[in-house]
């Protein structure tokens, strides 16, 4: 069973010495109650700044809708350059969380009307700069004069971080596949769930604790829950995120 | 958790009402709350004891219905009770003698007695009694009632009931008029309250409770209404609505006068006074008051007594014209009862509890009493017993009941600030010393910076467990008591909750026998000072 709002606060409020929640109080809480809420909510912001890629924050499940890599399909348009990384946000405070700007992938499988051979390619993410000072140019002339349009091979960040954008223009339908990350989202009622698997609920509640002793003017207690959080948070990316084992070879012997 | 700190408090001072919040943060021991609780002579605040019927699941009615007992005392080796119209003896509270018969002057056997006609108490109201000892087997009690002469009645003969000899009549104080207050004072019986004469106090022939004709007896009329009187010492102490007198040298005609004691102070009524620690407590206006004697000979100290409830005396005096007011001492426990009620729905209480330092107070709630009486019975044994509206006689002061129903009891500590009231303190726990009459489950509640909504308050009781009577070398009985229970155990309760003070509340609500409760430690950590 997914662990709730209500039973991490409570888990806190008890490590704490202090009054456990219920759900019919738990909206008009007041006072060191509310200020765990609170905490609750500060920690895993915390948490998901300092490491937005965390796997539980996946925007979908790798491969859902399409074999490829990747967990957002975004399908782009002859002569467009730009698209919403999240397709229907409105602003930043709903876009993406994080976007893995490394494993963008352009291919024409599985878009209507295609046969083989298909284009199926990894595109090279260029900073913005690069891309003004070296492309931007001549793909803007060409749009302008003859519309000749290309096949992408490099993806760019727009300033504004809401759009990717793909360098040269599309010259036809692809589609992008990418992988991206959600916001962790502000828990308000009860029984909101949390999406850390509960093993690693410890990382939450010990950054919490480190905010309470801080309320309560404990520096040595908030450094040691500082240094429990720090710990946790080592295992969990250690866990959840290190890349897999790579074979390292010394040859030296053979020379 | 960081470094916590103790708090060690010990409960004395009784129930105070008179101070302030802040006030009581110097004052940890005493009550801001104390219902059904006493304060122990030995210290500690222990639960009351509860009554029951006399004569228990037999027990029966004096007049047969639930007829107000209007008076109640023990005599001989039974208890005599008003109710109604008539004067009632019962060895058991089982079987009742109506006993308001005239007998010949020489007595009457049984069976004589039985068969005299009744001497109805008509209109009989609240009863007051004086008890002549003589060289008599039990001594001759005095009832009076304010509706009729004076009942005088006594009886002789140790064996059943059926074998003694009764003598009884009635005293002619002033004329036929009735009589409200009986006493004795220096071998004389004293009547005050006579109905048209209500500022004169009557006193019989010295040792001859009967006459108030012959030599020696005399009337002393004073300016203000009498309330009650009470022989203190060598003088007799006339409480009237406004002032308070003596009488001095009532054995010598020629120097007998009337001194006054006060003029501003009166006693609000005659049922509240008693003797007790070598003073007279009676209740007046602005509280309860001693008439103490002082190292001056023929000098009195008037002094307030009750300033730390005193909002509980304003309360009765404002209502006076409602309540029932009765009193009793309990001298085993240096106890001063009073107990006031409408009859209807009030049915409350105080006792003052004689200490080193005074008078420490508790309240009683939920036990009316429309008549008490105490006195000690023909072997010696201080004996209790009240009457109510029900009708029935009950033993005071006895039991883990009322009468079969729970006994709720309350001790609410006034709130702790641990020495700062700044700063935030998270409780960790508490160590309650208790002692047990019995196996016990009291509860306490927690409640954070004086019960504010604005702090989260503990929704529940916490549990103190069961506290198991001691058993003692040399007093255990190897089947009834329980092996481990310890003569003042301390009992560790873990504690949820912070604030920046916080009182407990001790609660029980049932009909396990009664503990005390000596005095507290607590284990808190300080939180900062936002």
């Amino acid at each position: 069973m997914a662990t709730t709002y209500l039973d991490i606060t409570n888990e806190v409020l008890r490590e704490l010495n202090e009054l456990p929640l219920t759900s019919a109080n738990f909206a008009s809480a007041i006072g060191l109650q509310q200020f765990v809420k609170d905490a609750i909510n500060k920690s895993i912001f915390d948490i998901a700044n300092e490491e937005p890629q965390l796997p539980f924050l996946s925007a979908g499940l790798s491969g859902a809708t399409d074999p490829f890599y990747g967990n957002v399909t975004v399908a782009t348009t002859a002569g467009t350059r730009w698209y919403l990384l999240k397709a229907g946000s409105s602003s930043l405070a709903d876009d993406y969380g994080s976007v893995d700007w490394d494993d963008f992938y352009l291919t024409t499988i599985n878009v209507s009307g295609e046969t083989a051979p298909y284009v199926s390619k990894g595109l090279r993410f260029i900073n913005l700069e690069d891309w003004k000072r070296y492309y931007r140019d001549s793909e803007n002339e060409d749009d302008a004069n003859g519309q000749a349009y290309g096949e992408p091979v490099r993806v760019i960040k727009s300033p504004d971080s809401r759009k990717f954008g793909l360098s040269p223009i599309p010259d036809k339908e692809y589609n992008v596949h990418f992988y991206a990350f959600n916001k962790p989202t502000k828990l308000t009622a009860y029984s909101d769930t949390i999406v850390f698997p509960e093993q690693y609920s410890n990382v939450i509640t010990s950054r919490a604790r480190y905010y309470v002793w801080q309320f309560k003017e404990s520096p040595q207690q908030a450094a040691f829950a500082l240094e429990d959080h720090k710990k946790a948070m080592r295992h969990m990316k250690s866990n959840l995120m290190n890349p897999t084992p790579r074979v390292m070879t010394d040859d030296r012997r053979y020379f | 958790m960081a470094r916590s700190q103790p708090y060690t408090v010990a409960c004395a001072g009784g129930l105070v009402k008179s101070a302030n919040s802040i006030d009581l943060l110097r004052t940890p021991g005493v009550a801001r709350e104390l219902r059904n609780f006493e304060v122990s002579i030995e210290g500690g605040y222990r639960r009351i004891n509860g009554y029951t019927k006399l004569g228990g699941a037999s027990a029966t009615r004096p007049t047969g219905s639930a007829t107000q007992i209007l008076g109640v005392i023990p005599y001989a080796d039974g208890v005599i009770a008003c109710a109604g119209t008539g004067i009632y003896f019962s060895q058991d509270g089982i079987t009742w003698l109506q006993v308001n018969r005239l007998s010949a002057v020489s007595g009457d056997n049984y069976a004589t007695f039985t068969g005299k006609a009744l001497s109805a108490r008509t209109g009989q109201g609240q009863c007051s009694f004086a008890v002549f000892e003589n060289s008599y087997d039990y001594g001759e009690i005095i009832i009076s009632d304010g509706a009729n002469r004076p009942f005088s009645f006594r009886m002789e003969g140790t064996g059943a009931l059926n074998t003694r000899t009764f003598f009884s009549s009635l005293i002619t104080v002033d004329s036929t008029n009735s009589v409200k207050y009986v006493t004795v004072h220096d071998h004389h019986l004293i009547a005050a309250g006579v109905d048209n004469n209500d500022s004169t106090v009557y006193y019989s022939v010295n040792n001859d409770p009967d006459n108030f004709t012959g030599v020696g007896a005399g009337a002393i009329t004073i300016s203000d209404k009498i309330v009650g009187i009470r022989g203190f010492r060598e003088d007799l102490i006339i409480f009237c609505e406004n002032s308070l007198h003596k009488l001095i040298n009532i054995n010598d005609s020629g120097t007998v006068a009337v001194v006054p004691v006060a003029e501003n102070v009166g006693c609000l009524s005659g049922y509240s006074i008693q003797e007790i620690g070598g003073d007279l407590v009676f209740l007046a206006p602005d509280g309860l008051r001693t008439v103490a004697g002082t190292a001056r000979i023929g000098d009195v100290e008037l002094g307030t007594v009750s300033k730390a409830i005193q909002p509980l005396l304003n309360d009765i005096a404002r209502n006076i014209n409602d309540y029932t007011i009765t009193s009793m001492v309990h001298r085993d426990k240096s106890q001063y009862r009073l107990f006031y009620s409408d009859l209807v729905g009030i049915k409350n209480g105080i006792i003052g509890t004689l200490r080193p330092n005074g008078f420490e107070w508790s309240e009683i709630r939920g036990i009316e009493v429309s008549a008490i009486g105490t006195a000690f019975n023909e072997v010696g044994i201080e004996e209790h017993y009240h009457g109510s509206t029900s009708g029935y006689v009950y033993v005071h002061d006895s039991g883990n009941s009322f009468d079969g129903s729970n006994i709720l009891a309350r001790f609410g500590t006034p709130d702790y600030d641990y020495g700062d009231l700044g700063t935030l303190k998270t409780l960790h726990y508490l160590k309650v010393s208790a002692s047990a009459e019995g196996v016990v489950t009291p509860d306490i509640q927690v409640r954070f910076d004086y019960g504010s909504s604005d702090t989260p308050q503990p929704s529940s009781l916490f549990d103190l467990g069961t506290i198991d009577p001691p058993s003692l070398f040399g007093d255990a009985v190897f089947g009834t008591n329980i092996f481990g229970g310890a003569e003042n155990p301390l009992i560790r309760i873990p504690l949820q909750g912070s604030g920046y003070s916080n009182n407990f509340t001790v609660i029980s609500e049932d009909t396990k026998a009664p503990y005390t409760i000596n005095g507290f430690y607590i284990d808190f950590i300080p939180s900062g000072r936002r």
